[in-house]
Order: structure tokens, then C-alpha cells, then sequence
């Protein structure tokens, strides 16, 4: 979607606006990001531009006072006229980090305390349990008294003043909060504060509202912190609504979407509220942002960044986006090209560098990993992203102690860091701490619930532990995350298998074949060879399993082809598969002890040669025609095994056997 | 900055695995292992002082050059001919091309160590092959198999942010070889040695290479450290050289060092609790009392966490001296009682006999002070603490202390005027201890106790030579107080030759460093002041005299050296002696005598006294006042076997005889002791001798018949001997003496008739009283 002149330079004045927005709001991410988006737009010959135009109002629409935006709303504007000062000192305090002194130049504890002894009676019924005890025993106090009204504050004030309460709380819980997976890391310390904002917020939009639910002249920031206490709150349906609100009346406040996407844990959810969402390039990025998070990777979506990329080519977050793309679908050579790309055009940027990290442990490159590691650390080692690095390349170099330290390290920094949880579980699994493990496991889950190697690590840990039954329930979890990977179907496959219920079994192992060849289509199809058929490389070790299944359930036909299969695995189909072998080896090679996804490469060329699986299969099929009285076909087969050198002995007595046979 | 590793290991480490490859050759072989080996133990630098010279020149820190210098002569055994090992280290340290490679680099060197039992089962199991015969091993407990055990696990400790600053050092650090390397392997791209970026270049092109080279290695600071190249290992080892060499020396940190380490330090953000010890020793030598206090203080406040309170005898004891060192005489000893009792309880013998023995000697300093605190019964009488002192030593081992403790009888027996014999057995013994246990550092004192000894027996020249011996032989290895000590006894006694030029030379030639601490330098300059004051006397500079007397009374407090204090003492009775005023050097003499006489001091030191105050009585003009006390002199020092002292006290009872007419007597005396006098070779004794004689003769030569044969023989025997006097005072260059025997030719000369001789020498006299008020 090519834009036009006048569109990129009223996207150009939108984000600005945003930056400096949000930055007055102290929403330091958002500005960040919507300044990072701004400067990808790439600028047609600007020299051209101030001539045609009035000169006296070039300063004016070139350039936005950076300082104070003004409002369009009089009312607010006058208001925001009027408090410009103590705006100032609070916004300073807020830069300083005093979060409570911030809030207090605004909304004094005194006045904050009058409104929650009055304000509650109304809202009982949003208000969460805790809340209402407290309310009940107000609401004898004051019941009778009018209810008073908020100060009278513009929202701008209004929201740092909210927001600044928000942020000393989520301090204080830090600080509260005990060393990462000590004794009394419960992982619950919650953020006090969170009960006082959000009883100042019904009682602003209460007072406010109108018939149709509307808050008259609210610009979207309040409803955006409320939405955020909801969230913290657990209350996921009232805080998406309160967030979808937001995004309506002002569209450019990326944390805003962020959360969103915080709250949405499958396809589903984000189809169900795709309507309600405002049309525009903001909802068109979170769509695809969201997508990616729930590890989607249709060619409709790469479509669409193709599309954002053409409006911001150069955008750190859209090409982040690209090769978090490639890596869903496995494709690690282009993701790590994408990201490499990245870090030269950005040195400085840490983002999202921990994904790259996954990326280059995958593909077992430790010189670039440690450069990665090496860049982070100098640019800044106490940032979470670099402390995952540097635990990724450790664990690379097998030091899992010290990999184990650095994730800590990330965790301390930040306790929401997802995937230094689920790579600290990995760790511990690596070294037999099983219960550390499946405790990390189970915060990472805790802390973004679409995580699926978390799930997948936590059914391995359990599967070690020989309790199947857990096992496959994260397992399945894991799946229905990412139903199109076979890794995680051949985990629910085997796992049914242990359990003796080998029809669901072969069911979840098909399934896997499918998932294998569907990723290989997928690859495949950009490399221009859309093979789709079974021909595709297949993993052996799922076919012996199907036809040792097939083989207990008595069904010998079914058997003998799986078995006949995994034997013609060795030849391979062709060799048109040159650059997708890999991707399905890394994933299908995995055994019980292999934590990462697709961890250890696969064999090279088109076959995969002789494995044990193989081998396995075709003494089986030598047996089988052994019983069945084909003895040349025996005899060709062990021979074979003979060649192979795996189980050469049995292989002889085979030998022997048919020979005894056909001669008598 | 890193515990242990520094680029330099690295290039050790490097150097050993060139070693154990098989690479160099056998010729080369001594000259590689021993240059390793100088870097990991260098305490073994001493037992080589055939290299010292080529050693020295070794930087502290390891740079590229010194492997250079040492590699580049060598060629190799295998690989290209004319490719030296240094090409092969090149290669061996440009191979490590990225931090990944740095941790492959560490986790490779396991590979140089011979397995051990359980590892070949395990590889033998695992089907890997034991290792050749002929391939080059190191044994895990070897000086070389545990420097790279203890790298690889330093190196495994590391943190991330650590490992990378040692990366980076290491890059900066064989930067210089880059060149020649590159020049060497055909030109190499510009990112030679980090594959990552020579990689990226073609993903990212030139700018954004260089761009993210300068984000990782940070580029961007100007300054030039030396950042990840010292480690605290090289710190720790630096300043415990630098404290032994203190402790050993006793000098102070040259000024260029200092600076040196000020920069090393302020690198490390942990500071090693040594370097305060170390400011401390520097602080106490320089005679800064409240730095140095404060220092010691902090060292164990810093120590006490890490050593627990085991070590607490120790403060107290470093205390102790400390405070006695600067005079705070009442605190050392409350200290050093204290320093007892701890080291008692935590049954601490080595401390505790170190501190009974400093307190001996505390105690033989300054007896008042230890007669206060009633701690005498804690040693018992003096010999008896000794030989409890002596006991425990040999008990415990404490070679030190043993010798020291023979030779602090040996000097009791010698203060006392004891039997030689019983003196020179327990300087024999401990001299058999000190050569039994090669304890360098104790040789100072036996020799100056030999050199006292045979001074006091009045055998001078072999007491120089003593001195001379432990200059040029022992000097390097002995604290530097006493190298100063022997230089100023060497000066001492030219000086009483009358070379006074060449006794000041000596004492200027001493190491100026060295002199920087406060105590040498106090007793350096009250050295010199002591020469230059004797010159001025005998020049009769008297104005001059006064002056510097008033500057070194004042200096010689209670906390000087008590010889040279009272050496000063007897300069100051010379003094007045010369201004006539012997009122107020008689009083002088009473009040040190009575001194003396309470502490219970040097047996030598109390016949001088007698012996002057009898010559005070002959200067009075009362000589036979003075005879009991010459006479005592005389025994006590006959006893004592005191002979310079002995001799002394004769010419006084010579001197007296003759007063009381009995020339013969005197004259029989005098010629008996001359030629024993002059084997003491001190000019003032035998100048006073011959003037002596010379009165004798004069008298005897007064009892003969006017004009007699007899007369005129003991007259001429007397021009003779004001002769051998004159010259002996001309020596002194003591202008007094001089004009004394010059008066008195000239009188003979009269007596005798020759009346034009006698007006020469007159005139000689006057010539000579005229020379000395220009030279003043």
C-alpha cells in the first residue's frame, strides 16, 4: 500500500505528535518506538519542500514545540495552560525517578484518600474482592455525603500524576519482591497501588460518563492506564475493552497495543476482536506484531510487512518483525541474515537481540554468538537482552552454571523477561535440576502464557520424571500453540505411546509427518519447488514408531508399509530439498534430552543415510519376512544390516538362518 | 581486572603448548623453559645472577617484544625451513581470532596435561586412544602443568564482562605483531584476528563494520590503558617483591616506582589490602608518623575480616615498634606487653619470642622506661632472659632469633668487660649459625659485633677490615641501616686518623634512595654533623663548633643512638675543654657519669668518662686530684681488657706521676705503652702520649745538672717526641696541639741556647695561630 505524498507527511506530523506525546507522558517505550518508526519513513527531497510553502509557517509545521503539545480540546488546553508549571516540576520529578513526589504535585495523599473513602460505594461491582471490603466499610461512613468531586486537572496532568502512583508501586514491588527463585519468590508480590488507581480512575470516568458509556472529552491516555490496572488486576475482558477504547481515540500509543498483545493467547482471541478495532496503520502493525507473537507465519502476514516495509523500509522494529518471521518457520538462515542486517544498521539497539541469540544457538555458531554477546555486553551489560546472550552463549559453551547466573541476572533486571525463564529452565534441565526447572518453566508460562517451548519444557521435565500424564497435557499444550510443528505432535505421539494408547498415538505422530512436510512446503515454496508430497524427507524415527505401534495393535499390513517407509527414508526423495533439510532436521532429529527446539543439526544431503531407526526397521522387516516366508527378500535385507555394520551379529545369525532355510 | 590472566599468560600458555608440539628444538629448549619458568616462579630470579643483567631488562608486564626477543633467535624443528618459533607463536596467538576462539583457546589446554588413571579408563572406554609415548606431556603437578591447570580454571571463573576485557587486552595487546604477521601470511584483510568482523564485512560492508568495532571495543576513549593487562596476581606478587625488598633493605619506594604503582592501583577496583601495608612501611620510613599510624591501622582493619583475629599479635606488635620508632616510648611498651600476652594465649611462640626479645632489647635502650611498667620480672634478670630467649629459639626453630640472641650475650659479656674468651665463644657460636643456615640478613650484626670486639681490643685494623668485608660482601643482602652503620663506623675511623676528607666521602657516597627514610637520614646527617664538628675543634673554629654542637644536642635526644650520643657528649666536654671552661665541663662529666651510673651503660663508655675527668683535674692544673680515679680507670679497663681505654688511663696516671716529680716512673710507663698505643691507630691517643713524654723527659732532663750530658740527652729525646707529637696533631690538624708543641720547641730551643731556632719556631707559632683564625 504505497502511500502519497500528503499521507507519509500527515503520518510524519501523527508521529511526532506521538513522540512527543507520549514522552510528556513519561511513556518512554512508546515514545521510543514511535520515533524509531518515524525516522524509518524515508524523506523525499526535503529541500524542496519549504520553498512552495508559506515561509512564516514552515517553523511552525515543521517543526512541533517539543516541550508542550497543545491541545485541541479548549477546555483541556486552558487547564493544561494553567498547570503548566506544576507540570513541569512533576514531569522533572518523574524523570528523576521520584515517583511518589511526582504524584504528589498533582493528586496529594489527602486528596487521594478523600476520594477512595467516597468513590467506591458506585462501583462496587467492578471493584475486585479485596476492594470491596475496604468499600463496604466506607460506604457506612460516607454514604450519605455527596460524592466530591476530582480535583479538576487536565487528563495530561491527571494521567502522569496516575501513572507516576503506578510506577512507585511497580517499584516498591521490586523491591519487596525476593531474589529471583529464592525461598520466598512466590512470584506474587503484588503492586499496592494498583487498588488507588483504579479507584480514581471510575470515579474521573464516572463522573463523566455519559448514557451511551462514552467519557465525554477523554483523549485515551486514562482509559489506557486503566486498562493497564485491569490487566495487573487479572480482569482480561474489562482491561481489553478499556484498552480497545483507548486505541480509539488516540491510535499512536504503542504500550497501549503492546498490552493487547499481552492479553491475547491465541489466533482466536485476535480474530474475535479484529473488528473492534479501529482501522489504520497502527492496528495493521499490532495485527501483524500479534500474529508473530503467537508464532503465526502465513504468507498473508509476510505479505503485509512486505507492504509496512515499503512505508518504513528501514524501521528496527518491522525488520525485527521480518526475522522473527523467518525463525517461526525455521527458516534460521534468513532470520540470522535478517538480524545480522539489523545490528549493522543498528550497533546500538539491544531489542530483540535475544531472539537472535536463540537463533545462532540453534544453528551452533558460537564465533558469532560470542560477538553478539561481546557487542551487548559493551553496550550495555545490565540490560536484560544482554544478560540473555551472554547465559545463551554459555550454555553454548556447555558452562550451564554460569548460563544459569546470567539468565538470573536478566530475571533480576527485569522479572517479566519471558524467555530468560524458559532458557533458565532449559538450563536447569541440563542440569538435573528438575524441580528449578520445572519452576522456571512454570513462570515463564506464568508470565506470557503463549509460550511454547516453556510448555514443551515443562512436559519434557515431566516425561524425565516418568509422569506421562502431565507430560501430555503440556505437551498438548505446547501443540495447540503450534499445531503446525512436528516436534511438538511427536511429543504427544510418543507420550500416548508410553501410555498404551497407541491409537491417539499413531494419530499424533502422522500428524507430525504432516506438520514436517507442511513447514517443508512452506520453505519450500519460496525456493520455488513446491513439493508437497509425501516424497519429502520424513523422519524415520516417527515411522518406526508408528509401525511399532501399528505392530502392537496386531496390525501387521500397516506395519510392514511404515516399516518399508522408514527403510526408504535412507535414499531420500530427491535432492531438490537442499536448504529445508536442515530446517526439518534440526526439528524432528530431537530426542528426549534435547531442550532447544531443533537443536543439533541434521545430516547433510538429501537421504538421511543409515540411522539406527533404519536399521531397526529393516531387521524388522527381515524378520518379518523371515515369518512370512519370503526368504530371498530376508536374506537381501540382512545382508544389508551386514553392510551397514549396525547389530552385524544378529544380522550374521539372520544370514545364517535363511540360508538353513532355503537350502532345506 | 582479572584475579590471574593477563594477555601475557596467554602468551605463556601459548608458549608452553609450542613447547609441548615438539617445535623447538633441542638447543633452545633451556633458554624457552627457563624464560617461562622466570615468568611463573620468580623467586628463583636470585639463584641466577649470572642473567641478572638480561633478566632485568624484563618488564614488569610481559609485552610482545620480550617473546620476540627471545622466540626470533630460535628456529624451529619442524613446519617451513626458515621459519623461526617465532612465527609459530605468531600463528599459535593470531589463531585465537575471536572471543569464541578465546574460550576454545582455554578449553584446549587440558589437552597438554598428562591424564590422569580415571580419564584413560574413560577415554579407553570411549575408544580414544592413550597418548603416543614420545609426545610431550606435562604432569599435572609440574610448575608447568599447574600454571595451566590453575589458567583453565581462572579462566573458567571468569565472568562474562571479564573474559571479554581480557579479550580485548589481549587484542590490544599482540596488536604491535600485526604487521608482520600479516606481512608474513600475504596481505591480510583489515579485520586480521576477529572473524566476526571479518565475517560480518561481507554481510554488512565496510562502514558498518568499522561502526560496530567501535561500538564493541569502544573505540571511542582516547586514552591508552593498560586495561586487562595486569592482573591482582601480578599486583599481590608485585607488592610483596616490594615489601620484602623494604623489610629487607629497609629503603623506601623510589619515586618513579611509586607513581607507577599509584597508576597500577588505581586501575583495580579492589585494592589489595597489601598495598596499605605497603604505604605504611613508606609512610614509617619517611617519618610520618600520623600516615603511617593510619595505614597500619587500616592494613589490619582490612586484614582482620579475611585472617580472623589470629593475626591480632601481630598488629600489636607492628604497633609496638612503630610507636617506639617514633618515640612514643610508654604506648610501645603497653603494646608489646599486650603483643606477650596475646601471643601467650594464642600459644603464638615465633611472636611471642620476637616480642620478648624486642623487649630485651627495648629494655637495654631505654631502662627507665621498661623500670615503670615493673616488667622486669617478665624476663628475669638480663642473662637469665637470654638464655630463656636463647632456649626457646632453638626450641621453636627460630634460627634468627637464636643468633640474635647469642650475640646480645656475647654483647652483654662485652659491656660488661666479661671474659674475651666467654665473647668470642658465642660469637662463634652464632657465626656457625648463621653460616649453618645461610641467614644473610643477620650478618651485619655478627660482623659488627666482631668489628666492636677487636676494636675494643684494640686491634683497629682488623676491626676496619670486618667493615670493609661486610661493604663489599654482604652489603646487598643486609638491611640498609646497616650498611650506614659500617660506613659510618669506616668514617669514625678515619677520622681519628685525620682523614677527614675521605671519611666525608664515604659517608656521601651512600645511596641516595636509601637515605629518603627519615631514621637512616636523621643518623646520616647527625654523622656528618659529628665529623664536621670534630674537624671544626681541632681547626679551634670554635664559633663554628658552637653552632653545629647546639644543632646536634638538640638532635640527640632520647630516641638517637646512644653511641653517637654519646660521642657528641664527649664532643661537646672537647668543646668546653677548648673555651677553658672547665666549670661547666667538669659538671658535663658528673652529670653523665651519674647517668651513666643509673642505667647501668657500656663498661667502655665509663672509663672514658673517669679518664676525662682525670685529664679535666691535669687541665685544672690539680693532676694528682685525678689519681684515684685514673687509677680505677686503669684497672677496670685492664680487667675488662679495654685497651684503647687502658692506654688512655695510663698516659692520665703518667701524666700525674709526672706532676708528682716522678719522671722516671712516667717515662717508664709511657715508653712501655707507645708502641701497644699506636697499634690503635687513633692520632689524638698517641699525639697525647708523645706530649706526655715530652713533659717527662722535660722533667727529667730538669732533675739533671744544668749543662750535664744528661740534660741535654733527655732534651733532645724531648725535641724528638714534640716532633712525633707535632706531626701526630698536624695530622688531626689540630691547630692547638700544634701551636702547643711548637711553643714548647721554641722553649727548648731557648733552654738549649739556640736562640735563633727558637725565634724560627716562635715565629712558626705565630704562622701557625694566624693560618687557623683564616682558616676560621
Amino acid at each position: 500500500m504505497p502511500l502519497n505524498e500528503r499521507d507519509t507527511a500527515q503520518l510524519r506530523a501523527a508521529l511526532q505528535g506521538a513522540v512527543v506525546k507520549c514522552s510528556e507522558r513519561c511513556l518512554y517505550q512508546s515514545a521510543k518506538w514511535a520515533a524509531e518508526l518515524l525516522t524509518s519513513i524515508p524523506t523525499s527531497d526535503s529541500l524542496s519542500e519549504p520553498e512552495d510553502s508559506q515561509m512564516t509557517e514552515v517553523p511552525l509545521e515543521g517543526l512541533p514545540p517539543i516541550v508542550v503539545t497543545g491541545n485541541l480540546d479548549p477546555e483541556e488546553a486552558q487547564l493544561e495552560a494553567r498547570e503548566i508549571n506544576q507540570y513541569l516540576l512533576a514531569k522533572s520529578f518523574f524523570d528523576c525517578r521520584e515517583y511518589d513526589r511526582c504524584a504528589a504535585v498533582f493528586l496529594p495523599d489527602t486528596i487521594l484518600s478523600g476520594i477512595l473513602s467516597t468513590a467506591v460505594p458506585k462501583n462496587q461491582n467492578t471493584s475486585t474482592p479485596k476492594a470491596k471490603s475496604k468499600g463496604k466499610a466506607s460506604s457506612t461512613r460516607s454514604s450519605s455525603n455527596p460524592v466530591p468531586k476530582t480535583p479538576r486537572l487536565s487528563q495530561k496532568s491527571l494521567f502522569l500524576a496516575l501513572y507516576a502512583k503506578f510506577m512507585s508501586g511497580e517499584k516498591k514491588k521490586d523491591e519487596d519482591s525476593e531474589m529471583v527463585m529464592g525461598p520466598h519468590d512466590g512470584g506474587n508480590t503484588a503492586n499496592k497501588q494498583l487498588v488507588v488507581i483504579a479507584r480514581f480512575l471510575e470515579a474521573w470516568f464516572s463522573e463523566r460518563m455519559e448514557e451511551n458509556g462514552e467519557a465525554v472529552g477523554s483523549q485515551g491516555w486514562l482509559e489506557y492506564l486503566y486498562g493497564m490496572v485491569l490487566v495487573k488486576d487479572k480482569n482480561e475482558e474489562e482491561a481489553m475493552r478499556w484498552l480497545i477504547k483507548s486505541v480509539h481515540l488516540y491510535q499512536f500509543n504503542w504500550g497501549c497495543w503492546l498490552e493487547m498483545t499481552a492479553l491475547i493467547s491465541r489466533v482466536e482471541d485476535l480474530n474475535r476482536i479484529s473488528p473492534h478495532l479501529p482501522q489504520n496503520i497502527l492496528s495493521f502493525i499490532f495485527h501483524l506484531h500479534t500474529s508473530l507473537e503467537l508464532y503465526q507465519s502465513t504468507s498473508s502476514l509476510s505479505r503485509s510487512l512486505d507492504q509496512l516495509l515499503s512505508i518504513f523500509p528501514t524501521s528496527p522494529f518491522l525488520l525485527t518483525c521480518l526475522a522473527l518471521l523467518a525463525y517461526h518457520t525455521k527458516d534460521f538462515i534468513t532470520a540470522d541474515a535478517h538480524f545480522s542486517n539489523l545490528l549493522a544498521l543498528h550497533p546500538h539497539r539491544l531489542d530483540s537481540l535475544d531472539h537472535y541469540s536463540n537463533i545462532l544457538y540453534v544453528m551452533n555458531l558460537r564465533p558469532k554468538l560470542s560477538f553478539l554477546a561481546h557487542l551487548c555486553s559493551s553496550v550495555d551489560k545490565f540490560r536484560p537482552e544482554s544478560c540473555v546472550v551472554i547465559g545463551n552463549y554459555y550454555s553454548l559453551l556447555s558452562s550451564h552454571e554460569k548460563a544459569v547466573q546470567y539468565f538470573r541476572r536478566a530475571l533480576t533486571l527485569d522479572r517479566s523477561c519471558l524467555s530468560a525463564w524458559t532458557l533458565m529452565g532449559h538450563e536447569y534441565v541440563e542440569l538435573k535440576n528438575t524441580h528449578a526447572a520445572i519452576e522456571s518453566y512454570r513462570r515463564a508460562v506464568d508470565v506470557n502464557r503463549r509460550d511454547y517451548r516453556a510448555w514443551y519444557g515443562l512436559g519434557q521435565t515431566y516425561e524425565v520424571l516418568e509422569m506421562h500424564a502431565y507430560a501430555l497435557w503440556y505437551y498438548k499444550r505446547a501443540a495447540g500453540l503450534r499445531p503446525w510443528d512436528g516436534k511438538m505432535w511427536m511429543a504427544v505421539g510418543s507420550c500416548l505411546q508410553k501410555m498404551g494408547r497407541d491409537l491417539e498415538g499413531i494419530k499424533a505422530l502422522k500428524r507430525a509427518l504432516l506438520a514436517d512436510s507442511y513447514y517443508d512446503a512452506g520453505v519450500g515454496s519460496s525456493f520455488g519447488s513446491g513439493v508437497r508430497d509425501r516424497g519429502g524427507t520424513m523422519d524415520p524415527e516417527i515411522l518406526l514408531q508408528i509401525a511399532g505401534m501399528y505392530e502392537r495393535l496386531d496390525d501387521d499390513t500397516e506395519a510392514r508399509a511404515y516399516m518399508e517407509m522408514c527403510v526408504a527414508q535412507e535414499e531420500g526423495a530427491a535432492d531438490n530439498l537442499e536448504a529445508s533439510v536442515i530446517n526439518i532436521h534440526a526439528d524432528s532429529q530431537s530426542s528426549d534430552d534435547e531442550s532447544k527446539p531443533g537443536a543439533g543439526g541434521g545430516d547433510p544431503g538429501a537421504g538421511t543415510g543409515v540411522t539406527a531407526a533404519t536399521s531397526k526397521a529393516r531387521m524388522w522387516l527381515a524378520k518379518y519376512a523371515m515369518r512370512t516366508g519370503d526368504y530371498t527378500r530376508a536374506m537381501q535385507l540382512a545382508t544389508e544390516l551386514c553392510q551397514d555394520g549396525v547389530e552385524v551379529e544378529e544380522a550374521k545369525a539372520l544370514v545364517r538362518e535363511v540360508r538353513v532355510r532355503l537350502e532345506g | 581486572m582479572t584475579r590471574f590472566l593477563t594477555p601475557s599468560k596467554i602468551g605463556l600458555l601459548a608458549l608452553v603448548e609450542l613447547y609441548t608440539d615438539a617445535i623447538v628444538p633441542t638447543s633452545s629448549t633451556i633458554p624457552i623453559l627457563s624464560f617461562v619458568l622466570n615468568q611463573l616462579l620468580p623467586n628463583n630470579l636470585k639463584s641466577q645472577p649470572r642473567d641478572l643483567a638480561s633478566l632485568q631488562a624484563l618488564p614488569f608486564l610481559l609485552d610482545l617484544k620480550a617473546f620476540e626477543t627471545l622466540l626470533a633467535a630460535h628456529p624451529a624443528a619442524s613446519g617451513l625451513p626458515g621459519r623461526s618459533l617465532w612465527d609459530h607463536f605468531l600463528k599459535k596467538i593470531w589463531d585465537i581470532d575471536s572471543l569464541d576462539a578465546l574460550h576454545v583457546f582455554f578449553a584446549r589446554r587440558s589437552n597438554l596435561l598428562a591424564k590422569s588413571r580415571d580419564e584413560l579408563k574413560k577415554d579407553g572406554e570411549m575408544g580414544i586412544p592413550p597418548p603416543s609415548e614420545d609426545m610431550i606431556i606435562l604432569s599435572r603437578t609440574s610448575p608447568f602443568g599447574s600454571f595451566v591447570r590453575r589458567s583453565k580454571v581462572e579462566f573458567e571463573r571468569l565472568r562474562f564482562g571479564d573474559a571479554l576485557a581480557l579479550w580485548t587486552g589481549f587484542k590490544k595487546w599482540r596488536h604491535d605483531s600485526k604487521t608482520y604477521w600479516s606481512r608474513r601470511n600475504g596481505a591480510l584483510g583489515r579485520w586480521v584476528g576477529d572473524s566476526a568482523l571479518a565475517d560480518g564485512e561481507e554481510e554488512w560492508g565496510m562502514e558498518a563494520t568499522e561502526m560496530l568495532e567501535l561500538v564493541a571495543y569502544g573505540g571511542l576513549s582516547l586514552e591508552d590503558t593498560d586495561e586487562g593487562c595486569v592482573s591482582s596476581d601480578d599486583v599481590e606478587k608485585l607488592l610483596e617483591f616490594q615489601v620484602e625488598q623494604m623489610q629487607k633493605i629497609g629503603s623506601r619506594i623510589p619515586m618513579e616506582v611509586k607513581d607507577k604503582f599509584r597508576s597500577i592501583l588505581d586501575e583495580s577496583i579492589m585494592i589489595p589490602s597489601l598495598s596499605h601495608y605497603l604505604n605504611f612501611l613508606d609512610a614509617w620510613r619517611s617519618g610520618d608518623y600520623p600516615t603511617s599510624f593510619d595505614n597500619l591501622h587500616r592494613y589490619f582493619d582490612y586484614t582482620m575480616q579475611n585472617r580472623d583475629r589470629l593475626f591480632y599479635q601481630y598488629a600489636l606488635m607492628n604497633l609496638a615498634v612503630l610507636q617506639a620508632d617514633f618515640g612514643c616510648y610508654d604506648e610501645a611498651v603497653a603494646a608489646m606487653l599486650e603483643t606477650i600476652s596475646t601471643a601467650r594465649e594464642n600459644k603464638d611462640n615465633p611472636c611471642l619470642n620476637f616480642a620478648l626479645n624486642w623487649m630485651y632489647h627495648f629494655g637495654k635502650a631505654h631502662p627507665n622506661i621498661i623500670k615503670g611498667t615493673e616488667s622486669t620480672n617478665m624476663l628475669g634478670v638480663e642473662r637469665e632472659g637470654l638464655a630463656f630467649l636463647r632456649i626457646k629459639a632453638k626450641e621453636t626453630g627460630m634460627w634468627t632469633l637464636w643468633s640474635s640472641s647469642l650475640l646480645s650475650e656475647a654483647k652483654l659479656g662485652m659491656s660488661n668487660g666479661e671474659s674475651v674468651a666467654s665473647i668470642f665463644e658465642n660469637i662463634l657460636k652464632s657465626s656457625h649459625l648463621i653460616v649453618d643456615k645461610n641467614m644473610k640478613s643477620m650478618m651485619g650484626p655478627q660482623v659488627a659485633m666482631y668489628s666492636a670486639l677487636w676494636q675494643r681490643l684494640g686491634v683497629t685494623q682488623l676491626s676496619r677490615q670486618y667493615c670493609q668485608v661486610f661493604l663489599s660482601c654482604h652489603a646487598r643482602y643486609a638491611l640498609f641501616d646497616d650498611t650506614l652503620r659500617f660506613t659510618g663506623r669506616v668514617a669514625h675511623l678515619l677520622s681519628e686518623k685525620g682523614h677527614y676528607d675521605e671519611a666525608m666521602e664515604k659517608m656521601e657516597s651512600l645511596d641516595e634512595n636509601s637515605l629518603r627514610s627519615w631514621k637512616a637520614n636523621q643518623y646520616w646527617l647527625n654523622y656528618r654533623g659529628i665529623l664536621r664538628l670534630k674537624r671544626d675543634l681541632h681547626r679551634n673554629n670554635l664559633d663554628a663548633a658552637d653552632l653545629l654542637l647546639s644543632q646536634l644536642l638538640q638532635s640527640s635526644g632520647a630516641d638517637s643512638d646512644s653511641e653517637l650520643s654519646f660521642e657528641i657528649n664527649m664532643l661537646h666536654i672537647d668543646y668546653l675543654i677548648r673555651r677553658t671552661d672547665y666549670g661547666r665541663a667538669m659538671a658535663k662529666v658528673e652529670q653523665l657519669a651519674a647517668a651513666m651510673k643509673e642505667d647501668g651503660d657500656d663498661i667502655n663508655l665509663r672509663i672514658k668518662l673517669l679518664t676525662m675527668k682525670a685529664l679535666l683535674q691535669d687541665k685544672c692544673g690539680r693532676p694528682q686530684k685525678g689519681f684515684s680515679v685514673a687509677v680505677r680507670a686503669a684497672s677496670i679497663a685492664w680487667r675488662a681488657r679495654l685497651i684503647p681505654a687502658l692506654w688512655d688511663a695510663m698516659a692520665v696516671i703518667a701524666n700525674i706521676l709526672t706532676s708528682l716529680s716522678e719522671f722516671r716512673a712516667s717515662v717508664q710507663i709511657l715508653i712501655s705503652v707507645l708502641p701497644r698505643a699506636l697499634e690503635c691507630e687513633n692520632c689524638s691517643l698517641n699525639a697525647q702520649l708523645y706530649s706526655f713524654l715530652v713533659n717527662a723527659y722535660m722533667g727529667m732532663a730538669g732533675q739533671c745538672e744544668k749543662g750535664s750530658l744528661k740534660r741535654k740527652e733527655n732534651l733532645t729525646r724531648c725535641l724528638e717526641f714534640i716532633d712525633r707529637a707535632f706531626n701526630e696533631y698536624s695530622s688531626l690538624e689540630d691547630i692547638k696541639g700544634q701551636c702547643e708543641m711548637m711553643a714548647k720547641k721554641a722553649t727548648i730551643m731557648r733552654i738549649v741556647g739556640e736562640n735563633v731556632l727558637a725565634n724560627d719556631y716562635a715565629s712558626a707559632y705565630l704562622d701557625l695561630k694566624k693560618e687557623a683564625a683564616l682558616m676560621a
